[in-house]
């Protein structure tokens, strides 16, 4: 049960970020979700310090401002100051983490906050705290509030899709047939935003941004349609933690780095397979 | 007889960080004709299309649209981005691309209707690429992809057109498909605006020219504003050296095209 328990936390990250990442793909701007599983670090302490527990809600929340904030910074650096995006993520996110540091050694010498845990995640564990939901069915606490964030997005693309389609191919067209541009942006943000805050802490930063980048750029090279894409990036991702999770198993070693692992070998098996193919066809049409 | 003007714009000065793109232009253009935009790179020509539709906030200054604010009659204002600016391997069919053009009637959240497909259907066809609609746009050549863009154009239904270097990069047969296309427009009591780079179409495409150089150095009736002085005043050197070439290929019976 423990091995379902952990696959089914992993593939719901991973549907969650497919989601996500497929629309930060395309807008070449993935390292955003690097920037907020960072930057949330301050907004977890200052919870932790307020309510005084690691309860995840109000960690979440905390969590989830501190990642509206550093997309904030980003959007306002590169706006206001005119700097190149991924400078903009550079020095926000940097900043933020830097901040939260800070704040651990200085407040929290006795906290039960531990930095390591940012980065790696703890997706072992899940099964160690159990949530019964109906008909006697116990499911993980990171799973059920994965499902139900899964289920927002879903629901959120399903209604937006046409907005963020257009706001992410052609943002100048869109401007001008009167769409508010801005708010699509900040409309998918948010979306990033939650993701990332409850994804990376049952699976660490590192596989949250291996999961936004890895299966869309997978799902990208095989398909030419949008919707196709997100589908597909979802089902590659699901493959991705079930591989993982028992190559981790067979050799012994950290599942959320086993998964990463698998994902980076996919994605090269994947280029290598379609650039071969691709440069056939070149030879037979021209 | 002129025409009642159609876009104005007053003391337009755009600034990128401290450079100005357009610097205090003053214009009308008529209404019903083909209108041509004109001026060395980095003369503002874009920014220009680009202000006039809102993209970009002028620093000061203003333009107005039927003697509006652009914002009163979007819906009769269609926009053709450059092509260069979009990433055509973007996974997406001909078809998403200019379904995109109904999405300001319809709204985003409605469905597409009946009646919304038979005007991509006819904004395709018009622009002869009906057959490559489920064809994905990283497989299209320049003047296929242009070709989308217009009908996307086309599908909005306005009555003026703003279009940034629609020739740039595109096939002959495609160019002289987009021309005819344009008169036909023209016609039919429509208004284009059009960025455009070679000098030695000016004439036959544009009943009246804009020419740029960051200031506005003339508006008006091609043959009165295609003179060399005003050439020479707009291109500086360059254009001497431009001219001297094409005299020079003329002069050899060298294959280009010069209408």
């Amino acid at each position: 049960m423990n091995d379902f328990y952990i696959i089914f936390t992993a593939s719901l990250v991973a549907i969650n970020c497919a989601l996500m990442g497929s629309f930060l793909v395309m807008r070449r701007m993935v390292m955003i979700g690097d920037a907020i599983s960072h930057a949330v670090l301050p907004g977890i302490f200052v919870a932790y310090y307020v309510s005084g527990s690691t309860a995840s809600i109000p960690v979440l929340i905390g969590a989830a401002l501190s990642g509206i904030l550093a997309t904030l910074m980003i959007e306002w650096l590169t706006a206001k100051a005119r700097l190149q995006s991924d400078a903009a993520i550079g020095i926000a996110y940097t900043l933020l983490f830097a901040i939260g540091i800070v704040l651990i050694s200085k407040f929290g010498a006795n906290a039960d906050l531990d930095q390591q845990c940012v980065l790696y995640g703890e997706i072992e564990y899940v099964s160690l705290w159990l949530q019964p939901i109906v008909g006697g069915l116990l499911l993980p606490q990171q799973a059920i509030i994965l499902a139900i964030v899964c289920m927002v997005l879903i629901i959120a693309i399903a209604i937006g899709y046409r907005g963020l389609f257009l706001t992410t191919f052609d943002p100048n067209f869109a401007l001008s047939t009167g769409v508010a541009v801005t708010f699509w942006h900040y409309f998918l943000m948010s979306g990033v935003s939650l993701t990332t805050v409850v994804s990376f802490e049952s699976v660490g930063a590192i596989l949250v941004i291996a999961f936004l980048s890895g299966p869309p750029a997978i799902a990208y090279l095989l398909t030419e349609d949008l919707k196709k894409m997100l589908i597909l990036g979802c089902l590659i991702g699901i493959s991705c933690s079930i591989g993982g999770y028992y190559a981790a198993k067979w050799l012994n070693v950290s599942v959320s780095g086993s998964i990463s692992t698998v994902i980076g070998i996919l994605f090269l098996i994947t280029f290598v397979i379609t650039s071969v193919q691709k440069s056939k066809l070149d030879v037979i049409t021209s | 007889m002129s025409n009642p003007t159609i876009v104005e714009a007053h003391n337009l000065t755009v600034v990128y960080g401290r450079k100005p793109a357009l610097w205090n232009v003053d214009f009308e253009l008529p209404e019903k004709q083909v209108i041509g935009i004109m001026g060395p790179n980095g003369s503002g020509k874009s920014t220009l299309l680009k202000s006039i539709m809102g993209v970009v906030e002028p620093t000061s200054g203003f333009t107005k649209v039927y003697d509006q604010e652009l914002s009163e009659v979007r819906d009769r204002v269609s926009y053709v981005p450059q092509r260069q600016d979009i990433d055509w391997d973007f996974p997406a069919s001909v078809w998403d691309i200019v379904s995109m053009g109904r999405f300001q009637k319809r709204g985003l959240f409605k469905k597409l209707t009946a009646e919304d497909k038979d005007i991509i259907t006819e904004s395709l066809e018009k622009v002869n690429m009906l057959g490559f609609s489920k064809r994905q746009i990283s497989q299209l050549s320049g003047g296929q992809q242009q070709r989308v863009f217009l009908a996307r154009a086309i599908a909005q239904q306005g009555d003026l057109f703003l279009m940034d270097e629609p020739f740039a990069g595109v096939d002959i047969a495609t160019e002289e498909m987009i021309i005819s296309l344009l008169k036909e427009m023209k016609t039919a009591g429509k208004t284009l605006v059009i960025v455009h780079h070679d000098l030695h179409t000016a004439q036959s495409y544009f009943d009246h020219l804009v020419l740029l150089n960051t200031r506005l150095v003339a508006s008006g009736p091609t043959q009165d504003v295609f003179t060399d002085q005003i050439l020479t005043d707009t291109y500086g050197g360059k254009l001497t050296t431009i001219a001297k070439i094409s005299q020079e290929l003329e002069n050899k019976e060298f294959p280009i095209r010069y209408k």
